[in-house]
């Protein structure tokens, strides 16, 4: 099924006021809007209509003329997922995640409703669910993550938000039900458990975030001294860039966070509420909780996974990520292949914030390409993690690839708990996210 | 430079979402400066001033909460200067909005 998009036989609210003088104002001074349009009759195809893929192809239809532009996805509604952990620690309404992605398709895109299932990168082609072959010049991948469930033994997606089971992954309504048992939890307290698998992760800090706000839950409900807050990392440390590891582990300590390295959940027991941790050297250990947090691990989609475009070597082999260069964010063997997002296999960065900061490279390098210029710019792998530790306060942390520290503003200390951080991530930020969706910034 | 660029944008992004509040508020204001048009030169600046300084006051003391925040939450200088900022932000703005209607009193 296709068609052009936007279909909605009326305009949205997003679309009238998106054709307003202010629109059109922010439109006209935009940096992208500043240099002549290239001309072409290439056909791109972006597949994937995350934060990734929409806000490459609203900057590709400000920066070409005559491209065709085809976009592979068969979900209608767009989610902005970095708000997940405040619905799941009852901060946000579900409905301040939940939009639809027909009001943010550019108008000339093709919108193919479908899911690639197959990639033929040798021979310039995608391969739809129904078996539509749609070839292409140019191939941007934003397919995101696949969260890998079938590797925790017992683990049903279904069943969250009942007996104490929750996880802030897989959708707005498991973020919703997260927080329904959440508030049920604090009331009378009992033993948490938290996950971190061992896996890249999208937004790392949501593990955290979630900590730290079941931790201030209970001690706002008065029922933090009849509770125990483990959190169970598969990893040696709790998060990639040392200094935030150490001012989180020394936060915890004094919050009374108990902290287990080197245990990857293995199994659960919904039932009985029990679930079986594994050390490296295979010694497994069965926790009781009343509360358990569950971080699904994560890898390519199976369509990358399995195909040429995915890392056939390297630490980013196993998860099947694309295989990109991680400056110019270019396919390392296709060179009319580009990644964003998730799905790219770098080190560190799978958060909007990245997406933010690499779609005008991405863009600019497809450009680039199109004209026979050789990619110029360099991505050096920024992204941010508001990371919450109570409700009311948060630390703006912002890292790069060798996980330095960058903060955007020099006055920001990025490892001070600070109102201004809250309040981005609780009402700034998602304006941000949608600017960066209609390519603007 | 991009900084000020994104902060134009969330505060556009923000506007979207209260343009059905905004608009009428908007054009109900003009007409009332319109009207007014040739009073507005009464109104003394100390007046306007004290409309900034109590509603600026109002949003220091009431932003935090209404962002499910509190004052205990001001961790270094950097938040009190973002938080006066947008209080004096406010203030600006209510005595913009009122100077019409303050122009309507008559005059002593």
């Amino acid at each position: 099924m296709e068609h052009s998009s936007p279909s909605s036989p009326e305009l949205s609210r997003r679309q009238w006021l998106l054709g307003s003088a202010g629109a059109a104002l922010l439109a006209s001074a935009a940096p992208s809007a500043q240099a002549a349009k290239l001309k072409t009759q290439a056909h791109i195809v972006i597949v994937g209509s995350g934060l990734g893929g929409l806000a490459v192809a609203n900057r590709l239809i400000a920066m070409l003329d005559g491209a065709k532009i085809t976009l592979i996805d068969s979900k209608r509604e767009h989610n902005y997922q970095p708000g997940y952990t405040l619905v799941a620690t009852g901060v946000w309404p579900v409905s301040k995640v939940r939009d639809r992605n027909a009001d943010f398709v550019p108008s000339g895109v093709n919108w193919v409703q479908e899911m690639a299932a197959e990639f033929d990168p040798a021979n310039n082609a995608v391969v739809t669910a129904t078996g539509q072959r749609i070839p292409y010049d140019y191939l941007v991948v934003a397919m995101g993550t696949h969260q890998d469930w079938s590797l925790i033994e017992g683990m049903d997606v279904g069943a969250i938000g009942q007996k104490g089971l929750t996880s802030v992954y897989p959708s707005p309504q498991a973020a919703q039900a997260t927080w329904t048992s959440m508030d049920a939890f604090r009331k009378k307290g009992g033993n948490a458990v938290l996950t971190l698998p061992a896996t890249p992760l999208k937004c790392a800090g949501a593990p955290l975030k979630m900590t730290f706000m079941l931790r201030d839950r209970l001690a706002q409900s008065g029922t933090l001294d009849k509770s125990k807050v483990t959190f169970y990392s598969a990893l040696g440390n709790v998060f990639g860039v040392k200094t935030v590891n150490d001012n989180v582990l020394s936060r915890w300590r004094d919050l009374g966070i108990a902290v287990e390295t080197t245990q990857k959940l293995q199994a659960i027991d919904i039932g009985a509420q029990s679930a079986r941790f594994v050390t490296p050297e295979g010694v497994t250990s069965d926790v009781p909780y009343d509360f358990i947090h569950v971080v699904p691990p994560m890898r390519a989609p199976d369509a990358i996974k399995n195909s040429d475009l995915a890392w056939k070597e390297g630490p980013f082999a196993a998860g099947g990520w694309l295989e990109v260069d991680k400056a110019s964010l270019q396919h390392r063997r296709y060179k009319n292949v580009f990644g964003i997002g998730d799905i790219n296999g770098t080190p560190r960065g799978k958060t909007a914030a990245t997406v933010k900061k690499s779609a005008p490279i991405v863009a600019q390098h497809l450009v680039d390409v199109i004209a026979g210029r050789e990619p110029g710019q360099k991505f050096d792998g920024y992204t941010s993690c508001p990371l919450i530790v109570k409700e009311g306060s948060a630390m703006l942390i912002e890292f790069d690839y060798e996980g330095r520290l960058t903060p955007s503003l020099p006055m920001i200390e990025p490892l001070q708990a600070s109102y201004l951080a809250w309040l981005m991530k609780y009402r700034l930020l998602k304006p941000a996210y949608m600017a960066t969706l209609k390519g603007r910034v | 430079m991009y900084e000020i660029w994104l902060a134009m944008n969330i505060v556009y992004e923000i506007a979207l979402d209260l343009w059905p509040a905004l608009l009428p508020l908007l054009l109900v204001w003009l007409a009332v400066l319109l009207i007014n048009r040739q009073r507005l030169g009464k109104v003394a600046p100390s007046t306007l001033l004290a409309v900034v300084a109590m509603v600026g006051l109002v949003a220091v003391l009431a932003l935090p909460s209404l962002t499910k925040s509190s004052l205990a939450d001001m961790g270094y200088w950097v938040d009190w200067a973002f938080l006066l900022a947008m209080a004096v932000g406010f203030g600006v703005a209510a005595a913009a909005l009122l100077w019409p209607v303050l122009a309507m009193r008559p005059s002593r």
